[in-house]
């Protein structure tokens, strides 16, 4: 069954909500937060026609977008039912509320919109499709309903296994042939906060209350006028079923009629609905004709609004194919026209041939290619169906929009602050533990000594572990790197030292000894430098595990150079899962940057692959070449 | 026939014909009016006065958003795009400007119009926010909404303190930056403590205290810590840093907002609560917006 369903706008607010069974805020906030934002979750379709699904705490979530109105379309669902018909809700509700509300959308200057009357919309929506999924082809799980009431004829020799499930199923048949609803269920949406109170009749669970329902009302006197008529225009409406009904006899009948008079005697006592106000006053006979109306009123109008929204999206492309010779010269004139002046809508065809040059003038900039057609797709996503502005050409409208998509790429969504992480860290009373990993070559130790450097600029207690055990001269070299450190910063106050055990150890005891070490003798920052390995080398990927989980870093950051081509998503990933579950790379140094010129692409794809911060860039070859990243500039050098 | 002759249009335009004549009224009057629907059919655009509202994300800067403009909190999620909303300070409250005005007055109910700007808080979309404090054109004032109850704890607190360290490092930026002798006109911020309703929320001075704890802390941090990728990936020479600016009185000491004043910035704090199942209570910000307007 559906958990909630809600329409919001981007700005955050939400404009109808039809919640079935409470699902908390964060559900949704997650979403926005991982797909809308971060554009973390990779959006994998699996065939083209279904909408791409988000999970989290057992349900799952699908989404559809109205981008020129800012609109978001939600369905919530438990992740144990398969609900199959979701994809075309969402598609319809879109429509629907768009040809309802988008003039009052895009008109109006604010958040508020009375959307009050959108419920029986959605209501019949559900139905509809409740039951076509049910007669059609029978979905499993869906409903509780047996298989074989699938249709009229079978149901009735089933009817007295399960005579309650039956009867609220050929009503959803009948509703196909426009034939009235139930009431209750019309008239529910119509007071809002009723909606509320009867969240939980929607599930399985309110055919068990209205069983005992039925129960009551069998032995419990007759009931008002008003109500009775409801139950009977019903009763009337839908033909067919009295037929069917009828073969099981009159006892059951009369029942059933109780019992969903009691229902929406529960629902609707107090606050009189809209349809049974306007009901009331007339007799039985019209009531039910005036029933009919009504609902196939609705039916009708929903049905065109449908339709004039699906013709909307199709007439664009149908336009470019059709039309004359002069037809065809005169758009093209007016196309440049306003291309140069603006005021043009974008459609995906105008935005393929710049953005492929877009797409090449990244790669150019040393992007990997699947970063680089990312970028052109979020940028797409962006912009088709946007009017360009007064006085910008298409490719000044891509450029602006690629640019904002590079800053949100890049800007890291926490703080990179790694003094204040430190300070936070001793509070508790151990040493601040940093790793780095990285593939042979790339500057891991040249690295670890500038963060060295820096740290002990700002007289922090540095002790360096060399747990490299592998290569020949890598202790050595970190020791005159501590030398150095040792005579550069005797003036300023640090203090450094090397945690060496030699050479064809086990990395992982020789951290987690230098983690013991420091914490005994008072070091405050713990580096630990890593052999390099390749990233596709299982064999020595696997060790870096054992090593996360022994020395149990803070922070691992990972060391990429600038001058990697497209191999460095394939590093990023590599490392980031290397760690077992639970545990990833916390940031990436860049280092050579001043290597490259302006192709930093690299800082682009790594950034890509994993959602990972670029922390520290390294631009030159002394000590203190080493800096934090400037988002601004990396995107004009990758623009320019 | 040449257009010379008695029967061309030359002649016809100008012989004093009825329908010549006609056709040129016509024109006299039609052609204005054309003209000014040509060219004023986009409004001019309102210069109300417009209120930013910035904070970190899930603070509650929509909710109070919803709140204003119709009296009821609608249900909000986190905003990808920011939103402007024209609205009408509520009653019980009056402008500073009008406070000698009578309440039949039109001057009256059109000074009570203000204009939010509310912004997302999300990391990565703070830019709608600096594009709008870089260049505040009709801003009078900056609501900067803070969760009063994750402000209690470290991570809150340091995202928050960043926040608005940026907030009024950019405030300062303008004043030090402008080049008239008189100076830019004065941005107040309202620090509103929101979600006092809840039962882990800090109390409006103490949430003063802490962020001016916090942001004493990010300012030496960030005078500590490494420099700007930004003139070494330029190609520049980076070695002078000189136009580094500090939050404050040049960086030293700790940090107080009463040393924002100095820059034409008034940091007041303010508590309230959007939300809550006692009633809402936001009237010390409706107050201080009145106070503004």
């Amino acid at each position: 069954m559906l958990d909630t369903f809600e329409i919001l706008t981007t700005s955050g607010v939400v404009l109808w909500s039809r919640r079935y069974s409470p699902v908390g805020p964060h559900v949704i906030n997650s979403l926005i937060r991982d797909v809308f934002i971060e554009e973390r979750v990779p959006l994998h379709q699996d065939d083209a026609g279904s909408k791409p699904a988000y999970r989290k705490e057992g349900y799952t979530l699908k989404w559809t977008t109205a981008k020129d109105l800012g609109l978001i379309f939600v369905a919530v669902y438990q992740s144990l039912v398969h609900m199959t018909w979701i994809d075309k809700l969402l598609d319809n509700i879109r429509a629907l509320f768009v040809g309802l509300y988008g003039e009052q959308l895009s008109s109006k200057h604010g958040s508020v919109l009375n959307c009050d009357k959108f419920a029986p919309y959605f209501e019949r929506q559900i139905q509809d499709l409740e039951g076509q999924s049910d007669s059609g082809f029978s979905a499993p799980g869906t409903k509780l309903t047996p298989p074989s009431s699938t249709d009229n004829e079978s149901a009735d020799e089933s009817v007295p296994t399960v005579p309650l499930q039956k009867l609220q199923k050929p009503l959803y048949d009948t509703s196909a042939d426009s034939t009235p609803v139930p009431t209750p269920d019309t008239s529910r949406p119509s007071t809002p906060a009723q909606s509320h109170l009867l969240a939980g009749k929607a599930g399985p669970g309110g055919k068990l209350s209205r069983r005992n329902k039925k129960k009551f009302a069998a032995s419990s006197a007759p009931v008002s006028s008003g109500d009775e008529a409801s139950v009977k225009r019903k009763g009337k409406g839908s033909a067919k079923k009295n037929r069917v009904w009828g073969d099981f006899g009159a006892e059951e009948d009369d029942p059933s009629v109780v019992l969903d008079y009691s229902q929406s005697d529960l629902g609707d006592e107090a606050p009189e609905g809209e349809a049974l106000a306007e009901i009331n006053p007339e007799s039985w006979g019209s009531r039910t004709g005036k029933g009919q109306f009504v609902l196939k009123d609705l039916d009708m109008e929903m049905d065109q609004i449908i339709a004039e929204q699906n013709a909307k999206k199709e007439a664009p492309a149908s336009a470019a194919s059709g039309g004359g010779l002069v037809g065809s010269s005169l758009g093209a004139i007016g196309g440049l026209f306003r291309n140069v002046v603006g005021g043009k809508t974008l459609t995906e065809e105008d935005l393929a041939k710049p953005l492929k040059g877009m797409e090449d003038h990244l790669l150019k900039k040393n992007v990997a290619r699947e970063a680089a057609v990312r970028l052109c797709d979020s940028v797409k996503r962006d912009l088709v169906g946007l009017k360009t502005s007064s006085f910008t050409t298409v490719e000044a409208t891509i450029r602006t929009s690629m640019e904002k998509a590079l800053a949100k790429i890049l800007t890291p969504t926490s703080s990179l602050d790694l003094l204040r992480e430190i300070q936070t860290v001793n509070a508790a009373g151990r040493p601040y533990v940093l790793s780095i990993v990285g593939v042979n070559g790339v500057g891991k130790s040249t690295n670890l000594s500038k963060i060295a450097f820096f740290l002990l600029q700002n007289h922090h207690r540095v002790l360096i572990a060399a747990a490299d055990t592998f290569r020949s001269g890598a202790v050595e070299q970190l020791r005159v790197h501590v030398r150095n450190l040792q005579e550069l910063s005797k003036r300023e106050g640090g203090q450094v030292d090397l945690f060496e055990k030699g050479y064809g150890k086990d990395a992982a005891n020789i951290a987690a000894d230098a983690v013991a070490h420091a914490a005994k003798t008072d070091f405050n920052v713990v580096l630990i430098d890593t052999a390099g390995r390749r990233h596709n080398d299982q064999r020595l990927m696997s060790s870096l595990e054992k090593f996360g989980k022994l020395a149990k870093p803070d922070k691992i950051l990972m060391v990429g150079e600038a001058l990697v081509g497209s191999d460095s998503v394939a590093q990023a990933r590599n490392f980031n899962q290397s760690f077992g579950p639970g545990r990833g790379l916390d940031g990436f140094v860049i280092s050579k940057c001043d290597t490259v010129g302006d192709m930093v692409g690299t800082l682009v794809s790594m950034v890509h692959a994993t959602g990972i911060p670029v922390v520290f860039l390294g631009v030159g070859q002394h000590y203190a070449d080493l800096r934090g990243l400037n988002v601004e500039s990396v995107c004009r050098l990758l623009m320019s | 026939m040449a257009w010379y002759d008695e029967d061309s249009w030359a002649t016809a335009a100008f012989a004093p014909k009825g329908s010549t004549i006609a056709i040129t009224f016509l024109l006299a009057v039609l052609l204005p009016i054309l003209l000014h629907q040509f060219i004023y059919r986009k409004a001019t655009p309102t210069t109300l006065p417009s209120f930013l509202l910035i904070g970190p994300s899930g603070a509650g800067k929509t909710a109070f958003l919803t709140l204003t403009e119709r009296k009821v909190v609608a249900q909000t999620h986190t905003s990808t795009a920011p939103l402007a909303v024209e609205l009408l300070l509520p009653e019980g409250h009056t402008p500073q400007s009008s406070h000698y005005r009578s309440p039949g007055d039109p001057a009256y109910e059109r000074s009570r119009q203000f204009q939010l700007n509310d912004t997302p808080g999300h990391g990565k979309l703070r830019h709608f926010a600096t594009t709008q404090l870089a260049n505040p054109t009709n801003v009078r004032g900056i609501i900067f909404v803070v969760d009063a109850a994750a402000v209690a704890e470290e991570a809150g607190l340091n995202e928050t303190a960043e926040y608005l360290h940026d907030v009024l490092l950019a405030l300062q930026k303008r004043y030090t930056g402008a080049t008239s002798s008189k100076g830019p006109k004065e941005i107040p911020v309202l620090v509103a403590a929101n979600k006092m309703d809840l039962f882990t929320a800090l109390p409006p001075h103490l949430v003063a205290q802490q962020l001016e704890k916090a942001i004493s802390e990010v300012r030496k941090s960030r005078a500590k810590g490494l420099k700007d990728s930004g003139p070494a990936l330029g190609g520049e020479d980076d070695s002078l840093d000189e136009d580094r600016e500090w939050l404050g009185e040049g960086g030293e000491g700790s940090f107080e907002f009463a040393q924002m004043e100095e820059v034409g910035t008034t940091v007041t704090v303010q508590g309230g609560n959007v939300i809550g199942g006692d009633g809402v209570d936001v009237k010390s910000w409706y107050e201080w917006i009145a106070a503004q307007l």
